[in-house]
């Protein structure tokens, strides 16, 4: 059997990561489409897709709430799946929104909303993308709706934002440090008192020699009121982890075959291996392929300016399927004992139901690409 | 280099990932030091790749000469942090008291996208800084900035801070930026995309970010790995053969959608030059001096 398919047989979550730019997203609406098509209801959750896939998917028209793919959408596509596919694209800030709303009291609520710091959280800040798409993915798992779960992954500048997001944002919200500092703030807070009255402080002067003033009362004035939330991060940090770790859950690297890709994929694999997470497969993406012999042959005995074009054609074509080759039997040997699946460049890009179909023949094992000796 | 650019201070290059940003940064920078003009390539907290691009050691954290007029840095966080607290604190001991503190450090990630912050505030820095005899350190800055969604991020961070932080030396420094980075005569984005279709769409949803959420003005697109035109309608009918005519096809395919890009990028109104896809082994110093010359050419009509 096939990786992928084990994995899509013994997974009820699935996570594509990668860097940006590999086909991510089009890996994650293929194994989607193709478990619904298996007969498995399926649900993708995304976060920026690219416009013509979200079209492809009827997704334009979606908001921050999953939506079940049209029969139509299928059916012109020449496609009958035998379970339901879902699908959502991430609204980040909605969902920060919707999750203030449900968990904080009715009394704060208002206060976080409105204050900068919150809105900054929620846009901004670094990692609160990739907070949001776990807490999303433990909300969908958690009401286990659908037999197989997608989760595409925002495109990470750094491995580790991903994997670290529930305690990044934990550590913000719950730290010994900002404890400390804020105590006599919290510990005065609801008679309005001056809240960083640190006066004395020597590091809270320095410190607002940067930032002013008003900067660190507001920052406390959130840290009070974001504390009532304090506790239910750090449940959520918690269950996320093990969601992320259980045998249930598997991760599909994705990558391309060129050199400054396959470092980061390389080093991905080993951050997911060292955080205890199944790796069910590295996607290795467009790869080109071998120029044929016969193709070889037929060139070499022609003659004229055309044999040259004709030539100088195939050695371009030769060379972008030697240097996959170089790519993939290393990318093999540093995430060994992780299986490669290999997907051929498509001369158009993946971008309607068909060809998202034809992608997932690879995926399953049912089509293979030929890949160029690299020790030739 | 195209005209529109001769004259900017700042190229700020940004583009999908996996566009070639890198490759075309280190040309428009060996460009601009070939000119004469002395010039800083910055790459932005990541895996250093211009210095092996151009064929030298690894430069680090640290500004570090290349050539002539040419220099450049890896741009750290907890360095440029630390550069900028010594500017503001003056004082090497109350840098240590105060930012080695673990309860100041705790703090510092709270503030909205401080690390943003710093790491465009040293790159700023360095363009306004002066050599003794009035004349700019460097006359020209290229920033090999992080991909889309992380640019957008990036640049917009004075913005963010200028909104979100009360008066202070926080904000003041936050608008300075901001006003450098919006400037014009100073400053150009430069687009880079590649002849697909995604790397396409999402060069025109950059741009349009660009344009109204940081309010920064790109003047230049570069379309990297081009296939120009080989094969006429008279080599089609030249050869009988079916898989030579499918290899001119496939090839006639690529071109097509290496025009169809060009023509997409072009309706941004902005001047697009194209750089030929390179067929090397060894993409290095070779392949950038290649792109050089590419870019010299300037836009094509």
């Amino acid at each position: 059997m096939t990786p992928i398919r084990r994995a899509m047989e013994t997974s009820d979550v699935l996570i594509t990561v990668g860097s940006g730019g590999v086909g991510k997203t089009t890996v994650a609406a293929t194994l989607a489409l193709r478990a619904a098509m298996e007969g498995t209801g399926s649900m993708v959750c995304t976060i920026d897709p690219a416009k013509r896939l979200a079209n492809a998917l009827g997704l334009e028209a979606l908001g921050n709430k999953e939506a079940r793919i049209p029969d139509e959408t299928f059916a012109a596509a020449g496609l009958l799946p035998r379970a339901p596919m879902h699908a959502m694209m991430l609204d980040i800030k909605r969902s920060w929104d919707d999750l203030v709303e449900r968990r904080a009291p009715p009394d704060k609520r208002d206060k976080i909303l409105n204050n900068r710091f919150y809105q900054a959280l929620s846009t901004a800040l670094a990692g609160s993308q990739e907070y949001i798409a776990m807490e999303k993915m433990w909300e969908l798992h958690e009401q286990d709706r659908f037999p197989l779960l997608v989760v595409d992954t925002p495109p990470t500048a750094h491995a580790l934002d991903f994997l670290d997001a529930p305690n990044r944002i934990l550590d913000f919200l719950d730290n010994d440090a900002a404890k400390w500092l804020l105590t006599p703030a919290l510990a005065a807070g609801k008679f309005g008192l001056k809240l960083f009255n640190l006066g004395g402080s020597y590091v809270a002067k320095t410190i607002s020699r940067f930032t002013g003033t008003e900067t660190l009362q507001q920052l406390a004035d959130f840290m009070l009121n974001i504390t009532s939330l304090t506790e239910s991060f750090r449940e959520r940090a918690h269950q996320t982890r093990s969601l992320l770790q259980a045998p249930t859950t598997s991760f599909v690297l994705v990558t391309g075959p060129m050199p400054e890709r396959l470092d980061e994929a390389v080093y991905f694999h080993t951050l997911l291996q060292q955080n205890k997470m199944q790796v069910a497969a590295v996607v290795v993406n467009r790869v080109h392929a071998p120029v044929p012999d016969a193709l070889w042959d037929e060139v070499a005995r022609m003659t004229g300016p055309l044999q040259a074009k004709l030539e100088q054609t195939l050695k371009e074509n030769d060379h972008l399927a030697s240097q996959d080759a170089k790519g993939i039997a290393r990318l093999r040997e540093l995430c060994a004992p992780t299986p490669l699946v290999l997907v051929p460049r498509f001369e158009l890009d993946v971008h309607d139901l068909k060809s998202v179909w034809e992608t997932s023949r690879y995926l399953w094992g049912e089509a293979q690409v030929a890949v160029v000796d690299p020790s030739r | 280099m195209d005209a529109s650019l001769s004259d900017k201070r700042l190229l700020i290059v940004t583009g999908k990932g996996g566009v070639g940003k890198t490759t075309i940064s280190a040309a428009l920078a060996l460009d601009a030091a070939r000119r004469g003009r002395r010039t800083l390539i910055c790459e932005v907290n990541t895996r250093e790749r211009v210095s092996q691009l151009l064929g030298k050691p690894e430069v680090g954290p640290e500004i570090t000469s290349l050539e002539e007029n040419l220099w450049a840095v890896n741009v750290q966080p907890q360095e440029a942090l630390r550069e900028y607290a010594l500017m503001v604190l003056k004082f090497e001991s109350i840098y240590s008291a105060v930012f080695e503190n673990r309860v100041v450090r705790y703090f510092l990630r709270f503030i909205p996208s401080l690390q943003e912050l710093v790491l465009l505030g040293k790159i700023l820095f360095h363009l306004k800084e002066k050599r003794p005899d009035g004349s700019w350190r460097f006359d020209c800055i290229v920033i090999d900035a992080p991909a889309t969604g992380h640019a957008i991020t990036f640049l917009s961070v004075p913005q963010v801070i200028v909104d979100t932080v009360p008066p202070g030396a926080l904000s003041n420094d936050a608008s300075w930026m901001r006003d450098l980075l919006v400037d014009r005569q100073t400053t150009a984005a430069v687009l880079v995309s590649l002849p697909e279709e995604l790397p396409v769409n999402e060069t025109l949803e950059l741009h349009q970010a660009l344009v109204s959420r940081v309010k920064l003005a790109p003047q230049l697109v570069v379309l990297n790995g081009f296939i120009p035109e080989r094969f006429s309608q008279q080599d089609q009918e030249a050869t009988a053969s079916p898989l030579a005519k499918e290899l001119m096809r496939a090839h006639a395919a690529r071109v097509g959608l290496s025009l169809a890009s060009k023509e997409t990028l072009s309706r941004l109104g902005l001047p697009v030059v194209t750089v030929p896809r390179i067929f090397v082994n060894d993409f290095g110093r070779a392949a950038i001096e290649q792109i050089v010359k590419e870019l010299e050419g300037g836009p094509r009509p």
